[in-house]
């Protein structure tokens, strides 16, 4: 651990050329990321306490080694609030050969459509990992979006997001097990906002779902925290 | 650049004064920096003595209590705010601490708008400031507690009972003004008026000169509101200078210089000006209780009219007198009573164009001893704006062999009467539940039969005929008629009590109180009136209903009139007097708000838009469905109506 701490610092430091060290392979944006920022949260972290980010990607499709994200949204929540000041929001230009994606219908995000700004991935990468900073990440089905920010941060010669991950719908299934009579489908985010009662206006734009993520997983802490007993902890997700 | 979770912020706001008056690129501005606080039930958002943070509160869903301390320690309810209510805005005006603790009563979303950034736009928004000052001031608690000190106040109290006895030489009772100096602090004054039951207090000087002066109106723009502490000086919030008469003035004098001035109380000196002594107050309220627009003028007029037309239009004369009533406030046991005595007088005048046709056509006199009974709310003395006649008739037994003349002749004389009502405004009733009709115009063994069947019988209908037909009240007639039907109900309900009085009971639940309005009103599903709120159904009947029930229980069969039945249930159940005395007050302002969305739209009152309703009366409306629900509670379990359900 401290010998690939050594090691990380010592290409990082070599390293000059921009964006990508020549020596280490890590962009400096991840090198900042990874050695700067501490991710580790101990686990008895009152849960008020700890930076949340509700992060939410659209992609091509679902295929997490094929397919590209194209929109990416995060929105921070700090104790029980949800602050809409503080916000990310970027948009990818459609890669080719992904235009007649069939997850368009379900996102509505028209290939190239000129209504949005368009940055790039590596743009995007940096920016994203700069909000993140060490906060927890939460999103609804993470696994997917993560793993997708894991492919594209690969691509450009990074390693994987560090942030201490919590899915909503695992919370969701806790807090309301699935027998063999709840179908999956019963976690999905329409489903549990239908069941906490969180209107579903904006579903499908990446900030409309974080924004509805973010109401739900309030929702989901105070009814935990009823089941636990007291002031919550990290160690209780 | 704007996203879609601030365009939905903004679409919630637009709605939403004083959000609606800011231009699309302000408000976006202001809800791309809003912080959504999500608050479980029974969490605080924050408490009295906490400095405020930069924001205040608009609800998004759920509902959140104002609660103020009183000297015990104990926790007042000042304000329930549901969606779309603002609360927590003191931040923005003042620098001040919290007054209030707000606690989630459910699980509730807020949306915490940024002062900062709305204090920068208030300079451009004229209408935003002119909105903070002046509709904050609608706290539902204020105006209930408003009301209540002007019932407690002498003039109103006296005139409740006999409308009609208001004289002028009144306006100059002895009655020591009360009075304040310019240091003392806007609590202890505000104390004051309450102790003394006033509306205004002078400010004086040492020498007992008036230097200001301060109405129920400042407090609840200054200090409702929380504009201003309440323990700074009355000298900030007082009107000054005051506008003085000598204390000899007369009525005309008074109004005159209300007019010239449009101050709405003039202090009355030793000599006029305010370098004498204060010796009195006169206010616009006393004005109009006293002479103003005198019922007993309008009355008189009744007495003297010739023709139906003639007393239509007496009748809308009344409704300017009502609306004027209700524009200041006057206390709704007043105004009832005194519309009451109009509606009564009308009819009494109908039925005697109706003796009089009678007369013309060749009838002749009555041939019986009959009354004229008005049933429904005319019949408590609650109707206030003309809503269709609910009436019916009794005349004493004759021999079998007269009985179908006898009956003949007053269903004719109905028949005229229910004309001329119908013409004054009081439109046929579509149940036809009126003397005209063979089934209402009974001899009193028949209306005993009748009554008998109701209690025994407790079919549905027979239900609604007693929720419409227990309320009688004699008008006009021989007077004796209606308590022999009186002391023959209290017998049946000896004999057989608890099956009648439960059913009754019962039929005051078939409306769930509408608790449901916090998110939507429950508002009608289908016909005439869809997607409106039925005020008498859903609101007013539960409470009618209740207290019929409770009253009959307590067999005091001679108080006919819902808020006085409340009133005296409170006596008889001091463990329920709180409850009681609420109920009262709920009826009082549904009563008040009928009265008010009927003038305005020119019909009775009964259904209401939810969108027709100022944040105010809504918050109203709100409040007095509790009393409704804990009231349905009580009859449940005291008629143990869980077993029968």
């Amino acid at each position: 651990m401290a010998v690939a701490e050594w090691l990380r610092r010592v290409f990082g430091l070599a390293g000059g050329d921009g964006r990508r060290s020549s020596e280490g392979g890590w962009p400096d944006y991840y090198r900042r990321y990874a050695t700067e920022v501490d991710h580790r949260i101990p686990p008895d972290t009152d849960l008020r306490e700890i930076p949340v980010v509700v992060l939410d990607a659209e992609a091509t499709g679902i295929d997490v080694r094929q397919d590209r994200i194209l929109c990416m949204g995060g929105l921070r929540v700090s104790g029980n609030s949800i602050n809409l000041g503080e916000k990310f929001e970027a948009y990818l230009p459609t890669p080719p050969g992904f235009e007649r994606s069939d997850a368009v219908v379900i996102h509505g995000i028209i290939p190239n459509s000129q209504r949005y700004a368009y940055v790039d991935e590596p743009t995007l990468l940096s920016d994203l990992l700069e909000f993140l900073d060490g906060a927890l990440i939460v999103g609804h089905h993470i696994g997917f979006d993560v793993a997708l920010i894991n492919q594209a941060l690969k691509r450009h010669g990074a390693g994987p997001l560090l942030n201490q991950v919590v899915d909503t719908a695992d919370l969701a299934k806790r807090l309301r097990p699935a027998g063999y009579w709840t179908p999956e489908h019963d976690f999905s985010l329409d489903a549990l906002a239908r069941r906490y009662r969180i209107p579903l206006s904006d579903r499908h734009t990446a900030l409309g779902d974080c924004y509805i993520t973010g109401v739900l997983w309030l929702k989901l802490l105070s009814r935990l925290a009823l089941r636990v007993g007291r002031d919550l902890q990290l160690r209780d997700l | 650049m704007p996203n879609q979770v601030t365009y939905r912020v903004y679409d919630f706001l637009k709605e939403i004064e004083p959000f609606s008056y800011l231009d699309q690129e302000s408000l976006l501005r202001v809800a791309s920096r809003v912080e959504v606080r999500y608050q479980p039930p029974g969490t605080v958002v924050f408490r009295p003595g906490e400095p405020p943070r930069d924001r205040f509160f608009v609800v998004k869903e759920g509902v959140i209590e104002l609660y103020s301390e009183d000297a015990d320690g104990q926790e007042l309810l000042v304000e329930r705010c549901g969606e779309k209510d603002i609360f927590g805005i003191r931040p923005l005006l003042a620098d001040d601490t919290y007054v209030f603790l707000a606690r989630a009563v459910e699980e509730s979303l807020l949306y915490a708008i940024n002062s900062e950034g709305f204090r920068d736009i208030i300079p451009h928004h004229p209408r935003v400031l002119e909105y903070l000052a002046t509709s904050m001031a609608g706290s539902s608690r204020y105006n209930l507690e408003y009301r209540a000190v002007q019932r407690q106040r002498p003039g109103a109290a006296a005139s409740r009972e006999e409308p009609d006895l208001l004289t002028l030489q009144s306006l100059h009772r002895s009655r020591d003004p009360v009075v304040c100096h310019a240091n003392e602090t806007i609590m202890d004054a505000a104390q004051r008026m309450t102790e003394q039951g006033v509306g205004s207090i002078i400010v004086v000087d040492e020498d007992h000169c008036p230097i200001g002066i301060i109405t129920d109106r400042d407090l609840r723009r200054c200090v409702a509101t929380g504009m201003v502490s309440r323990k700074l000086p009355v000298l900030r919030i007082m009107s000054s200078p005051v506008s003085c008469i000598p204390t000899e003035a007369t009525v005309t004098d008074v109004q005159i210089r209300m007019l010239r001035t449009g101050y709405h109380h003039l202090v009355q000196t030793e000599d006029g000006t305010d370098k004498s002594r204060v010796t009195g107050v006169v206010s616009e309220h006393d004005l109009l209780l006293l002479q103003g627009n005198n019922p007993a003028v309008v009355i008189q007029e009744i007495t003297t009219a010739r023709t139906p037309a003639y007393l239509r239009e007496l009748r809308d004369r009344a409704e300017r007198l009502l609306s004027s009533y209700l524009e200041k406030e006057v206390a709704i046991g007043y105004i009832t009573a005194v519309m009451t005595q109009i509606n009564d007088e009308i009819i009494r005048k109908c039925i005697k164009l109706g003796l009089a046709r009678m007369q013309a056509d060749g009838l002749g006199n009555p041939p019986a001893l009959f009354d004229w009974l008005t049933l429904g709310s005319q019949g408590r003395g609650e109707q206030l704006l003309r809503t269709d006649q609910d009436n019916a008739l009794i005349f004493e037994d004759v021999s079998p062999a007269k009985y179908n003349s006898t009956k003949d002749y007053f269903l004719k004389l109905a028949d005229y009467v229910t004309e001329h009502l119908n013409e004054v405004g009081y439109r046929y009733c579509d149940g036809d539940m009126m003397a005209s009709n063979p089934k209402w115009c009974l001899s009193v063994s028949k209306w005993k039969d009748q009554f008998t069947e109701w209690m025994h019988e407790n079919t549905a209908e027979n239900l609604l005929n007693t929720s419409i037909f227990f309320d009688y009240r004699g008008v006009w007639g021989d007077g004796s008629l209606p308590d022999k039907l009186t002391s023959h109900i209290f017998d049946e309900l000896g004999s057989n009590s608890t099956r009648f009085q439960a059913s009754l009971a019962m039929a005051a639940l078939q409306n769930p109180s509408p608790l449901t309005f916090f998110r939507n009103f429950v508002v009608e599903r289908s016909g005439e009136h869809k997607d409106q709120f039925d005020l008498k159904a859903r609101a007013m009947r539960p409470l009618t209903d209740a207290a019929r029930v409770l009253i009959l229980q307590a067999r005091k069969g001679n108080i006919n009139n819902t808020l006085k039945r409340f009133e005296a249930l409170a006596k008889l159940e001091p463990q329920n007097a709180r409850l009681y005395e609420e109920a009262a007050e709920a009826y009082e302002l549904l009563i008040r708000l009928r009265a008010e969305l009927g003038l305005k739209r020119g019909d009775n009152g009964r259904f209401v838009r939810p969108e027709e309703l100022t944040q105010v009366q809504r918050l109203l409306l709100r409040n007095s469905f509790n009393p409704v629900k804990e009231i349905q509670q009580l009859l449940e379990v005291r008629f143990q109506l869980s077993f029968l359900r």
